[in-house]
């Protein structure tokens, strides 16, 4: 048995280098669309404590009116541009109806609020779109959908070009993001709301303006999200359940960090996949993918609750 | 006080107009899920049991000159909805269609007692074959163990499956877990290695790591027990790993034309195997056209009007309206009871000609219910899809009902068991 965990993983590793590269590529995907969509719970998180449970359903929900657009006859790049103003128009709303009446209530409530923005999202999207698969407009975006196929050390490894682009397209996403945070005046001021909001204020930021930023950040992101996912296997309410996969990625990241987002998620894509091949399917049957991040997480939360990354929140009385 | 006698007049006059009402409808709730994860499947089988009942009001006035109200309740899968859909439709229920694994489990003691029959065509649990335990339950025409056991059979027509690997890709979830026992029993019988690869739910859309066994552990098989979004995620990775589509075989539910389209010409080969089949020539298909797409009356769309799922829908449909007529024809009376729909469903008998005087034509092969067997094993049709569509690509196939009756006695006496005490149909000779 200790053989069968301590040597013969290691040793299938060795034998089959190239196999293990796959495993790796596969997880290094997965990780950074787990990092994507927790980078939206994040940007929200930081600027306005709240936990926007709606992620999930807004990666459905852009997803959705990119296909329905296309579907209506609209050219695709077209079709990404109304999304895109579906969803600022999506941010102001939420924005206007839900949040700023909720201005200065505890965070549990604004997070209910999120709930209620999801099961709405849910239900108007069904009426609008219907709840049957779609297919991803991958082709009419210009997304490659052929395979590179290398024979490394004789072997094969099989990388899907639409994957390539996914990984391509999120990492400039994020370095975007980071220049956005960190170079601009509406990124500092998003930095400067999660840092001290009450300080923040007092120089004149406008919280609402942040609020609708933000959320439509987040918006562009559920987008790139939701095409890179529906390019995989078709984009219908399923796609939902991927947003669990992004809270083992914001306990081991933290909430409030960005690069915790980023190498959280890429951490957990790898481990998982890596843990689930070489030790879950032999020795367990497989299926561990369901809850190994969670175990990863908490066992870091042992060592440090504020996540990997997170900032330690010390308060004095 | 005449306020009082005011009142109760109006009182009366509303429960007796309220009850003739009731009494003027079949009522058959279809705890659908039209809504969440496996919403994409259950659409076009939820429009074609809805279109053909509409096509029996329309074109019959009915079943028996009585009119069906086919009241959907929607469940989005979940089993606790499930289960709060059928205590809120049980009261005026003359069936109740669980439309999953899940919640036909929490059902079937219920409906034991509610005395209302469980109408679960292909699906649901597959001990529910033995009539005399399950005296409510029905899984015509076709149950699990059928299919496991008309897959084996198909795979060992290719070859003898003695030392040859099959992997056994299913949802981790009770309606994927249901033929195992089947299948275990004949890999030990014909000597092939068995090897099942669960895919949890939130995996669905990403099989990475289960097809990265598959191109490990080379298997000549991969039987699908998908549903939902698996079903895409499954055969989209199938491609990607270059797993030989012909040698790659999904259960009934694992047979939907918009998944295979995700793919198209790369998924060419993949089968299905599948107790219906969408006949667009069959009289039953161009009377739903006449009657209710032409009048605007379906949800349903040309393109998903054309799919298996689709016409397994009015497949279904057709069942349950037999069993109904079958009923009425017995106790002489059009509105019938849930206990005398249960005569009906355990008394189906689609030969060929009825299904022919039906106009269901080549849409699902000939069986018959009694009161020992409700699954009635049809059998059923490989398909195949060819890049555009799924065609015939296989003979009837029957089950060999023979090979795992001692595992349906053996389940079905451990369930009557654990849940003592457990009313049997002593009755029924079998």
């Amino acid at each position: 048995m200790l053989r069968d965990v301590l040597f013969t993983p290691f040793a299938d590793m060795i034998a089959a280098p190239d196999f293990l590269l796959q495993v790796l590529w596969e997880g290094l995907v997965s990780g950074i669309l787990y990092a994507l969509i927790a980078l939206g719970f994040v940007l929200i998180f930081r600027s306005s404590r709240i936990f926007n449970f709606a992620q999930g359903i807004m990666v459905v929900f852009a997803a959705l009116t990119l296909v329905g657009f296309h579907a209506m006859g609209v050219p695709a790049w077209i079709s990404v541009a109304l999304t895109l103003a579906v969803m600022l128009a999506l941010s102001v709303t939420i924005e206007r109806v839900v949040l700023r009446p909720l201005v200065g209530q505890p965070d549990i409530i604004l997070f209910m609020a999120t709930i209620g923005i999801t099961l709405f999202l849910i239900g108007f999207g069904e009426i609008i779109f219907g709840g049957e698969n779609k297919v991803m407009i991958t082709e009419q975006l210009g997304i490659p959908t052929g395979s590179f196929v290398l024979e490394p050390w004789g072997g094969l490894l099989i990388l899907e070009q639409k994957d390539v682009t996914a990984v391509i397209v999120a990492a400039l996403l994020v370095a975007a993001l980071l220049a956005f945070l960190n170079y601009t005046r509406m990124g500092r001021a998003i930095r400067a709301l999660g840092d001290d909001s009450q300080a923040a204020l007092s120089v004149g930021i406008s919280l609402q303006t942040i609020w609708v930023l933000v959320w439509f950040i987040a918006g562009i992101i559920a987008l790139v999200t939701g095409i890179a996912w529906g390019a995989r296997a078709g984009v219908s309410f399923a796609l939902e359940v991927i947003a669990y996969k992004a809270l083992p990625v914001l306990m081991l990241g933290g909430l409030e960090s960005i690069s915790g987002a980023i190498i959280g998620g890429l951490m957990i894509g790898m481990l998982e996949k890596l843990f689930e091949v070489y030790w879950g399917q032999p020795l367990m049957g497989g299926g561990t993918e369901a809850w190994f991040a969670f175990v990863l997480a908490l066992v870091v939360l042992l060592f440090r609750p504020q996540g990997l990354f997170g900032e330690k929140i010390i308060e004095r009385v | 006080m005449n306020k009082l006698v005011k009142l109760a007049t109006a009182t009366l006059i509303a429960g007796v107009t309220a009850g003739a009402a009731m009494a003027q409808e079949l009522y058959t709730p279809n705890l659908s899920y039209r809504t969440g994860p496996f919403a994409a499947t259950g659409i076009p089988l939820m429009n074609g049991q809805a279109d053909y009942m509409t096509m029996l009001n329309e074109r019959d006035g009915g079943i028996g000159g009585v009119p069906v109200n086919f009241e959907e309740c929607e469940t989005g899968y979940s089993t606790e909805k499930g289960v709060e859909c059928y205590e809120k439709t049980k009261g005026a229920a003359i069936v109740t269609q669980p439309w999953s694994t899940g919640i036909t489990l929490q059902v079937l003691p219920k409906t034991n007692v509610d005395q209302i029959p469980i109408l679960a065509p292909g699906y649901g649990f597959s001990p529910m074959m033995d009539g005399k335990t399950f005296q409510w339950a029905f899984n015509m025409p076709s149950g699990y163990w059928d299919a496991a056991d008309m897959i084996v059979q198909y795979l060992e027509g290719q070859g003898s499956l003695d030392g040859k690997k099959v992997a056994f890709l299913h949802l981790d979830h009770p309606y994927g877990k249901e033929p195992l026992p089947v299948l275990e029993a004949a890999a030990e019988a014909k000597g092939f290695e068995l090897l099942p690869i669960p895919v949890g739910l939130n995996e669905m859309q990403n099989q990475a790591s289960q097809w990265l066994q598959v191109r490990r552990e080379r298997p000549d098989y991969v039987v699908m027990w998908g549903w939902g979004a698996m079903n895409a995620g499954a055969i989209t990775e199938a491609v990607k790993t270059r797993f030989p589509m012909e040698n790659f075989i999904g259960v009934w539910w694992a047979g939907h034309d918009a998944d295979l389209r995700l793919v198209g010409e790369d998924g060419a080969g993949y089968k299905s195997i599948s107790w219906s089949y969408p006949n667009q020539d069959a009289p039953a298909m161009k009377a739903v056209r006449e009657y209710v797409t032409d009048k605007g009356m379906t949800k349903s769309n040309p393109e998903e009007m054309t799919g298996v799922f689709y016409g397994r829908g009015i497949v279904m449909s057709a069942i349950l309206a037999e069993g109904i007529s079958a009923a009425q024809a017995e106790y002489g009376t059009g509105e019938i009871t849930a206990s005398q729909l249960r005569w009906g469903l355990e008394n189906i008998d689609f030969t060929q000609e009825r299904i022919d005087e039906l106009g269901l034509t080549g849409m699902v092969p000939p069986f018959a219910t009694s009161c020992a067997n409700h699954t009635g094993n049809s059998g059923g049709w490989m398909l195949e899809w060819d890049g555009e569509k799924f065609v015939k690509a296989s003979d009837l196939l029957k089950p060999d009902t023979a090979g795992y009756a001692d595992l349906v006695a053996a389940a079905s006496g451990q369930y009557a068991t654990e849940n003592a005490p457990w009313e049997m149909n002593e009755a029924c000779e079998g």
